[in-house]
This record gives structure tokens, sequence and C-alpha cells, in this order.
């Protein structure tokens, strides 16, 4: 299970992408008129929120056709030398007759950053006007100021947000792909959370699948808890050992299930002492991964399981079950939340000569109360969008303030 | 009764120093870089100093005066953050593509700020160092770190080390009436000495606080700055341990991962910021000690690649045996 299930079910087809069948046709037709020689326009923008299948559209159609797809995102530095160099020769490399079987796509163009990709839109823009074959644009915000001297070369293509209803089929005919059990509530569930962005359901569901005991993970998951019950009742240097090795199931992936269930299992003073033997064997274990010797392996392995298992000095009270790893929950339940913030503090960063990481630090905060109380201006100058600003402004309020204690009394 | 203008712009970004002349407090750095202007002799340099000592505004001015006005547009000055690109290959590939052709407008090289650059690790920092030689005819460097002991010594030793000082407080109050003055604010004296006492030297944070006490009231006095200080901080690294004190251990940690994931505090700032708490804790002094040779450990081993998160949890755990003392 190391697929993405959005890589995984990605449409090969462009009958299978999933909604948008407007945005569809007008792609087609505008993809007809190059095929004809003779293109409307050289570029068209396709536009709309997240996951509604923008960029899946058009590998679709290129794996359908058997086109080849040229594709630069947000992640490639745009300079205009790179841009020139990747996409300028792709561009005029065509044959002469008709430049069919080959298309550019350019990702996540509101992304450019006007100052630190220097020039890219301007290559762009003269790319478009001498290009021998199709170049996609996609973009969240075709509005974005920056984009105006594209959006006119562009044709528009408007994709909107999937309905729910069509979420929940896809998903759940997704789930029945993946051999799992699921409840309709839960679909329900998925397809309501997403807002409409496929993407993210899908993610949901494949979160769900890994986390959810009624599914096919349920045998595995069965063992994890007998080896944990090992670890956490044995007692026995050998027998918490081994119930490593009879698992199958990479070391750090089961030290996350040690760490995570050992605060339900343990009482506080032995929880000190397990938690001891963790933080040593995390050490050992980043640096099997850091320098790839693995032959410290054999410090992580018993720290990690023998030092858990002689930590236990106390009878446990009573049962209690073992859990998922709050860890991943944790992290899965708030993925699209950090997604956002991560993007907020970005923005800040770029218009302060600043790392996303530092805007965070020690500009958020502050910005969070400008904003509550007067900040149009300031959203503005940031570049955020209404969903951005609401998100901080409902921060701020959600998480009333508590006393400041900043100070030594 | 909350200001209606004046907060369409950041502050930090509003008055933000241009030129050199307007950089405060480094008189030393500023009087270097002015001779450095003149002669056109331009080295590598390396500036260190701590948060919002102007670093990055001093770069810029500098790179101004040196090429004019349009040096931004005219693609002679670039800067690019060390912690937000990904990996040491993407920032060399930058430099490359950068610094490869030379420039139009017969200065024969441009400048790039690498900003951040603390944030490096060791290996990525060799490998920029072969970028700078390799690039140093037709490109110089500066490098911004708040620490300059984070920053390899083949590097700092081909670079003019220029020190920025933490701003004092009276530069910090001139600075925050001035801006009061433009923005029509009413600031008091006792408030001006409690943003400092916030802020201290950090420029940067005393005009944030300033500005986000001016988004509650225009009449910007102590009680105000409390106010909007009970909104910025939270003191949250203080509730954590006090719920590790409790025994409350998964809540502790659901707040560690709250702060780790989410505020993006670094494994060290909570180290170091609860290094500071420990002295006002409700302990005896022996626990104190203990307390402090466990985060100690904690320190050590996340310097040395243990997981900030996980070397944490076994500091918290620690705290729930500590016996607490009434005062």
């Amino acid at each position: 299970m190391t697929y993405l299930w959005t890589e995984k079910h990605r449409p090969s087809k462009v009958s299978q992408v999933v909604g948008n069948k407007e945005a569809v046709t007008e792609f087609l037709a505008w993809i007809e008129t190059w095929r004809k020689g003779r293109p409307s326009k050289k570029a068209a923008l396709l536009y709309g929120p997240p996951g509604v299948g923008k960029t899946s559209l058009v590998h679709a159609f290129g794996k359908e056709n058997g086109w080849e797809v040229i594709e630069l995102n947000a992640s490639d530095f745009r300079t205009r030398e790179v841009i020139e160099r990747v996409v300028g020769a792709a561009s005029t490399l065509g044959s002469i007759t008709g430049a069919v079987g080959r298309i550019i796509l350019v990702d996540e163009v509101d992304g450019i950053d006007v100052r630190a990709d220097t020039g890219a839109v301007q290559a762009l823009t003269r790319l478009i006007g001498e290009t021998r074959v199709p170049i996609v644009l996609v973009a969240n915000d075709p509005w974005d100021p920056k984009l105006a001297a594209l959006r006119e070369m562009c044709q528009l293509i408007q994709f909107r947000r999937i309905p729910k209803p069509t979420v929940a089929s896809v998903i759940k005919k997704i789930a029945a792909s993946e051999g799992l059990k699921i409840s309709e509530d839960k679909i329900k569930e998925i397809a309501e959370k997403s807002g409409g962005d496929l993407r993210s359901a899908l993610n949901d569901l494949q979160l769900a699948a890994a986390g959810d005991l009624e599914v096919a993970e349920r045998d595995r998951e069965k063992e994890v808890f007998a080896a944990l019950t090992t670890v956490f009742h044995s007692g026995k240097y050998s027998e918490a050992v081994a119930a490593l090795q009879n698992l199958d199931l990479e070391p750090a992936e089961f030290f996350t299930w040690v760490l995570d269930n050992a605060p339900d299992q343990l009482t506080v003073e032995d929880l000190a002492s397990a938690m001891e033997f963790l933080s040593k064997a995390d050490l050992f274990l980043q640096r099997v991964n850091l320098k790839q010797s693995w032959g410290l392996l054999r410090y992580t392995v018993p720290l990690m399981t023998a030092g858990v298992a002689v930590s236990k000095k106390a009878k446990p009270k009573q049962f209690v079950r073992y859990s998922y790893p709050s860890r991943i929950r944790f992290l899965s339940s708030t993925r699209a939340e950090r997604e956002l913030l991560e993007g907020i503090c970005l923005k800040i960063g770029r218009a302060l000569h600043m790392s996303s990481r530092k805007a965070r630090t020690e500009m958020l905060p502050f910005v969070k109360l400008m904003l509550t109380h007067n900040g149009r201006g300031l959203a503005e100058f940031f570049n955020l969008t209404q969903r951005e600003l609401e998100y901080l402004k409902g921060e701020s309020v959600s998480r009333p303030a508590r006393k400041a204690r900043g100070r030594s009394p | 009764m909350a200001v209606s203008d004046g907060s369409t712009l950041p502050w930090v970004e509003k008055y933000r120093p241009r030129r050199l002349d307007d950089i405060v407090n480094q008189e030393d750095v500023v009087t270097a870089l002015k001779n450095i202007v003149q002669t056109k002799n331009i080295p590598h340099m390396l500036f260190t100093g701590p948060p919002g000592t102007g670093k990055t505004a001093t770069a810029h001015a500098f790179a101004q005066e040196l090429f004019g006005p349009r040096y931004l547009e005219d693609g002679l000055f670039v800067e690019i953050n060390a912690s937000d690109e990904r990996g040491i290959e993407t920032i060399r590939e930058r430099v490359k593509t950068f610094a490869r052709s030379v420039p139009f407008g017969g200065y024969g090289f441009r400048i790039l700020l690498l900003d951040e650059s603390d944030q490096l690790t060791d290996a990525a920092q060799h490998a920029f160092r072969r970028t700078m030689e390799q690039f140093s005819t037709t490109c110089r460097f500066i490098l911004a770190a708040n620490y300059s002991n984070r920053i390899i010594e083949p590097i700092q030793s081909r670079c003019a080390v220029l020190r920025f000082k933490p701003l004092s407080a009276e530069m910090v109050s001139e600075m925050l009436k001035r801006i009061a003055e433009s923005e029509g604010l009413k600031l008091d004296d006792e408030a001006v000495s409690r943003i400092y006492e916030y802020s201290l030297g950090d420029m940067r944070k005393a005009i944030n606080i300033l500005q986000s006490a001016a988004s509650l009231s225009s009449k910007v006095d102590p009680v105000v700055v409390e106010k909007a200080m009970g909104y910025v901080n939270r003191g949250e690294i203080r509730r954590m341990i006090e719920l590790a004190f409790d025994g409350k251990f998964s809540e502790a940690r659901d707040l560690l991962r709250q702060l780790i994931y989410f505020q993006g505090y670094q494994g060290q700032d909570i180290v170091l910021a609860i290094s500071r708490e420990i002295p006002n804790l409700f302990v005896s002094d022996e626990v104190k000690v203990r307390l402090v040779e466990a985060l100690g450990e904690t320190d050590y081993r996340i310097a040395e690649g243990g997981t900030p998160e996980v070397q944490l949890l076994s500091f918290l755990a620690k705290l729930a045996l500590v016996k607490r003392v009434s005062v």
C-alpha cells in the first residue's frame, strides 16, 4: 500500500474524468482546433478549486490519445532560463505539420513568485506567442493580477467543485475496487468533508482504510495488537524482541505504535522509564535512516521492545484497548488545515522577505490579531484568499485569549 | 475605537529601512558597507545577528546603493531563503541559473542573498561552499544567519563577517514613537517600555506588538499591550509543562504536537522556552537541577539527530514524576 490512491486511480481516459462535463467539452473543442492546425487560442488556462480534476484531465487526454505531456509545476523553479530550456525546446520541436502529439502543462501558475521567479511570466507569455504545441496552464485563482497578461492569451476554462453525491459515488466505487468494507455513513462523511475536492476525499478514504478496524487492514492490525501485548505484558527480553521479528512491519512503524500506546498502558513511573528507552531507540533509529547504518537496529529493536517490557513494573488495573497511533491520526485529520496554513505562511513570507517557517513563528501570531480587528487591507497586501482570511480570523476567535504569561511573575 | 486605516500594510514592511542611512544601531556595519560601495570592491559577506536587527533590510539597502533603484527589476540582486528551498540541490540549481550569465549594466557581478542560511545542514553548507567558489567571478554572496556558530568554518573564512547587534531600548523606543506619530496613535512611555520588555532588541517584534495593540485601540497604553500579548503569547509552553506535571500526559502530547505542526516551533525552540520556564516552576531547587539535566540531555539528543517530538515526549514523561512544592 505504498501507492497514493490519488495517483493510482487517476483517470486514464477523458471519459473517466468525474464531473465538470462542460469544462471537458470546452477543453476537447480547444484541442480539436489545434488538431486542425488552427488553434483558437494557443494556450488554455484551466482554473478552479483544488482536487477537481484540472491536471487529471490533461493527463487523461494524453494517455488516451498517446500524446506526450510535458509537465512543469510549482516545485520546478521557473526562472526564464528554465522555462525556455524545458518548455521552449518542447514547444518548437514539434512536427511542422500541425503540432499534434504533445502538450505542455504548466501546473500551479498562480504559484509563480514574481520576485523569485524572475521573468517567468514574461517568458511564458512569449512562449505562448511562439509555441507550435498546445500549452495548458493550471491555476486555482486566475484573477491573480500577475496573471493578467497571460489570461488574455488563454482560453479560460472554468472547473467547479464536484457535487458531493458524485464524490460519494466515486469513492464508493474505488473502495469496492480496493476491497474495503466501508459503511455508507463513512462514505457520506468523507464526501461531506471533501467540500467537492475529490483528491482530498480519496486521501481521506485511503486513511480510513489504514485506520479503520473494519477494513481490509484488520488482520494485520490484529497482528500488531498481538505484538503490542507481548511488549507491554510479557516482561521478558527475548519475547519482547521476538514480537517485532515475527511481525511484518518496519521497526520505524512499530516504534510509532509502541510510542503512542505506551501512555495508556503504563503508570506514570513506568511511562517515564519506557519513554527514556524509546527516546534512545529513536536516536539510533534516526541514525539508521540518516546514515543507512543498519547495524544500529541491533540497539533500536531491543530498546523499543524489551526496554518497554522491563519498564513495566505495575500490574495493569484494567485492560486498555490498543489504538491506532494517535500521531498518524493527528497528522491525517489536520492535513488539510496544515496545508492551508502552510500556504498562508508562504504568502506572508514572500511579502516580507522571509521563509514560511519564520513567517509562521515571527509574524503569524501578530497577523492573526491584526486581521481580526481590521484586516481587509492587510489581507489584500498578503494576497490572502477569502478562505484563508476566514481561517485566520476563526482561529483567533475559536481559541480565546489566555492570560499572557510571557513575563516572569 | 479601533483604528481604521494605517493597517493596510504591515508596519514592519511600511517602516522597513530602505537606505543604509536608515539602518539604526548598526553603525559599524553601515560604515563598512558604505566603504564597500565606494570602492566597489565587494567581498562575500556573512551577516549575523539576532532576529529583527535589520540583516535582510540592510542587504537590500546595500544592493540598492550599489546598483541603483532598479536593482531588483534588473535582476542584479536575488534573495533565496535557505529554509524554504527544499535541499541544497535546489539552491545550487537556482544559484546556477542566476549566476551563470554576466549581468548587463557593466557591474560584472550580481548579488545573491541567502537568507536564514543557518537553516542549512552542515552537509548542505559544504556543498554550498563549492557553489560559492564556482560562481564567485559573476556572483557575490551575502549570507544572513542568526547564529554565526551554525555556519561552518570554511564559509566563514571566505566571508567578511558583519555582526548585527540587538537594538537598544532607546532605538526601539524612538522608532515606536516615530511610527505612533505618523500613524496617529497615542502611545505612552509605559507602553513603550512594556513593548520593549516583550521584544527586547528585536525591532520586528516590537513593531508587530505595536501594530497588534493599535488594532485593538488607537490609544496604546500598557493595558492594551498586555491585552494584545494575551492573544499572541498564549503561554502554551508553560501550560504543556503543567499538564505533564499533573500526569495528563496525553493532553501535554497533543499540545506539543500543536506547537510543532501548527505553530512551527522547532525542537530546539521548545527546549529553549522550557529552559526559561524552569527557574519559575514551583519545585525544589534540587528538582530544578534535575530538570535542567534532563532537558540538556533532550537538547543534546535532538542535536544528535533524534526526533524532536519523541525526545520532548520523553522529557514530558519525566515531569510527571516531579514533586511540586508550594511557595
